[in-house]
């Protein structure tokens, strides 16, 4: 029982960090212009297959490379123009991966996790090496960004773009420079967790990414939008949660994490860790 | 290379465009139009293909008078849902509520999935049709847009739909006013909704088959693209933008598998192509213009 129960939480907290990376591309993203990259949950994809097409046999970061040489940082006025242009980049991606690799799925080779055992018994509970790979792997990106973001100069500026953009840019930041930057950052965090999901799942066709974009999306909301700490308490939560759901309900399992966000959203906008905007008149 | 059929999904691409137009006039992002969608169809799909007093027949025929009653319940049951939901989430502001509104869909989606009656993946089908051909959904499908039309038209000239514009513009001096600004957006919800859901159950009929996916996150979003496209400042915008955008992909259809990646070209230029759509204020006053003259010239 308590085997099981080691298991199903290890499986929460793996997907979990994938969550929580996802969240934290919206969270960059969001804090510095205020608007959502919908193209997130694309670019989800698009790691995914980057690392399984470059994959020497051991475990890259290669999902990190979408991130480089997105159209972004274009001027609008508009969020709402914003949010279009990124749903519009999305559906080109998603839509380039199924014209040049299929809709098929694609299963990683066995030697993928270059000579790893398969699972390793723990106390009668077995678990998958890749899932504790995945929560490792996880776990140093999300402590590398937050130490970035704490301590080096760039991620405090980029900080400080987040706070104010045109003090910021008083100060003698660049603040387009951050922007990209953010971007950038986004969409390898995002590549990222699509590497990792392939690696452990396998990937299901270009659409693997949109789900967990969406769930991102529910993510974000939960610990609050442009919340660091939120977005990865939040992701936790999230997994957890969702590996809960018995196995007789796992059709609603997909819904699950929409009633949170529908709740949070009721009940605490702001989010479990997130500010609270005072509108200003 | 546009046949009758294509004719009826550019009609229901307009009417989409529309229901998600109505809730931005009142300065909302709502993207729950395809769930309300999705209700309106799985009910027309579930009640003419369960209840025989609707008049189904043996051979896939369909009394007009049940196909029109169903455009009345699935319009219905629609805005009692967004009656419902609306009153919580339009609390929430901006890019919350464009999010809450996802999650509905989300949520109404792998309801529709899950729930032992609505046939699962698979979805339900063998809907009785009460048109012959596909040309026969012409007239409901225009009627139906021509009554959104009129509707969104007097809005235009009526309180409501000035309270509208004014929430639009800002909701913190619209409240100042004295505008119920919560009464205004729920209506204005509600009204997408009925829309949504009417063409809903016409699409059940005219697709004959329904299921889950359509009304999906995609759909939002082409949805949204149509009324960003065509212009978000009147509703020949969304009229506009769905036929053009719905039209699109098959009339592409000859370059193969590019397709779809075109299509998501367009939806991602167009904005810095068209950034206040292709119905701009300015279009529509210069028509507004000549409609004058033409009115003043007989008189001259």
């Amino acid at each position: 029982m308590i085997e099981t129960l080691l298991q199903t939480l290890l499986n929460g907290a793996a997907s979990g960090g994938v969550y929580a990376l996802v969240a934290l591309g919206y969270t960059l993203v969001f804090s510095v212009l205020g608007v959502i990259n919908f193209a997130l949950g694309a670019l989800f994809s698009l790691g995914g297959y980057l690392t399984y097409l470059l994959m020497g046999g051991a475990i890259s970061a290669n999902g990190g490379l979408p991130g480089w040489g997105l159209p972004f940082g274009l001027p609008f006025p508009l969020p709402l123009l914003v949010l279009i242009t990124s749903l519009g980049a999305g559906l080109v991606l998603v839509n380039l991966l199924q014209m040049l690799m299929g809709a098929e799925g694609y299963a990683f080779p066995a030697t993928a996790l270059a000579g790893l055992p398969d699972a390793v018994v723990l106390g009668g509970a077995r678990i998958r090496s890749v899932q504790v790979l995945l929560l490792a792997v996880c776990a140093a990106a999300v402590i590398a960004l937050t130490l970035w973001l704490e301590r080096s100069r760039s991620g405090r500026a980029l900080k400080a773009v987040a706070e104010d953009a045109t003090t910021a840019r008083l100060l003698g930041i660049n603040s387009d420079a951050m922007l990209r930057l953010a971007f950038l950052l986004s969409g390898a965090l995002a590549g990222l967790g699509g590497g990792l999901i392939g690696v452990s799942i396998s990937l299901p066709g270009p659409y693997v990414g949109i789900g967990y974009g969406l769930k991102g999306l529910a993510v974000l909301v939960l610990g609050g939008l442009g919340s660091v700490p939120g977005a990865i308490a939040g992701g936790l939560l999230m997994g957890l949660a969702e590996a809960l759901v018995p196995g007789e309900a796992s059709g609603w399992r997909d819904a699950l994490a929409f009633a949170i966000l529908f709740a949070v959203l009721l009940l605490r906008p702001t989010g479990l860790l997130g500010r609270r905007l005072v509108e200003k008149v | 290379m546009i046949d009758n059929g294509l004719l009826v999904q550019m009609l229901i691409g307009a009417l989409l465009g529309v229901s998600v137009y109505l809730p931005l006039a009142a300065g909302q992002l709502s993207l729950a139009t395809p769930a309300f969608y999705a209700v309106g169809g799985t009910l027309a799909a579930l009640l003419s293909t369960t209840w025989p007093a609707l008049g189904a027949g043996a051979d896939g025929s369909f009394p007009l008078a049940s196909f029109l009653l169903e455009l009345l319940l699935g319009g219905l049951l629609a805005g009692a849902l967004a009656l419902l939901v609306g009153r919580l989430v339009l609390r929430l502001q901006g890019i919350y509520l464009a999010i809450a509104t996802i999650a509905l869909v989300e949520i109404v989606r792998v309801a529709i999935l899950n729930l032992p009656f609505t046939g699962g993946a698979i979805g339900i089908f063998g809907i009785p049709q009460p048109f012959p051909t596909a040309a026969g959904y012409l007239l409901p499908a225009l009627g139906l847009l021509a009554l959104a039309g009129w509707v969104c038209q007097r809005l235009e000239v009526m309180p409501l739909g000035r309270a509208m514009a004014a929430i639009r513009n800002d909701e913190l001096a619209a409240r100042c006013m004295g505008i119920d600004t919560t009464r205004v957006k729920l209506t204005a919800f509600v009204l997408s909704a009925v829309l949504a859901g009417s063409t809903g159950a016409l699409a059940a009929h005219f697709l004959n088959t329904w299921n889950a996916r359509q009304g999906s996150f995609d759909t939002a979003v082409t949805m949204l693209a149509f009324v960003i496209l065509g212009g978000s400042r009147s509703w020949l915008g969304p009229v506009l933008g769905g036929l053009l955008l719905t039209a699109l992909p098959e009339l592409l259809r000859p370059v193969g598998d590019v397709r779809l990646v075109l299509f998501g070209l367009v939806i991602l230029l167009g904005p810095s192509v068209f950034p206040q759509g292709l119905i701009t204020p300015g279009l529509l006053e210069r028509l507004g213009r000549l409609g004058e003259r033409a009115e003043r010239e007989p008189q001259t």
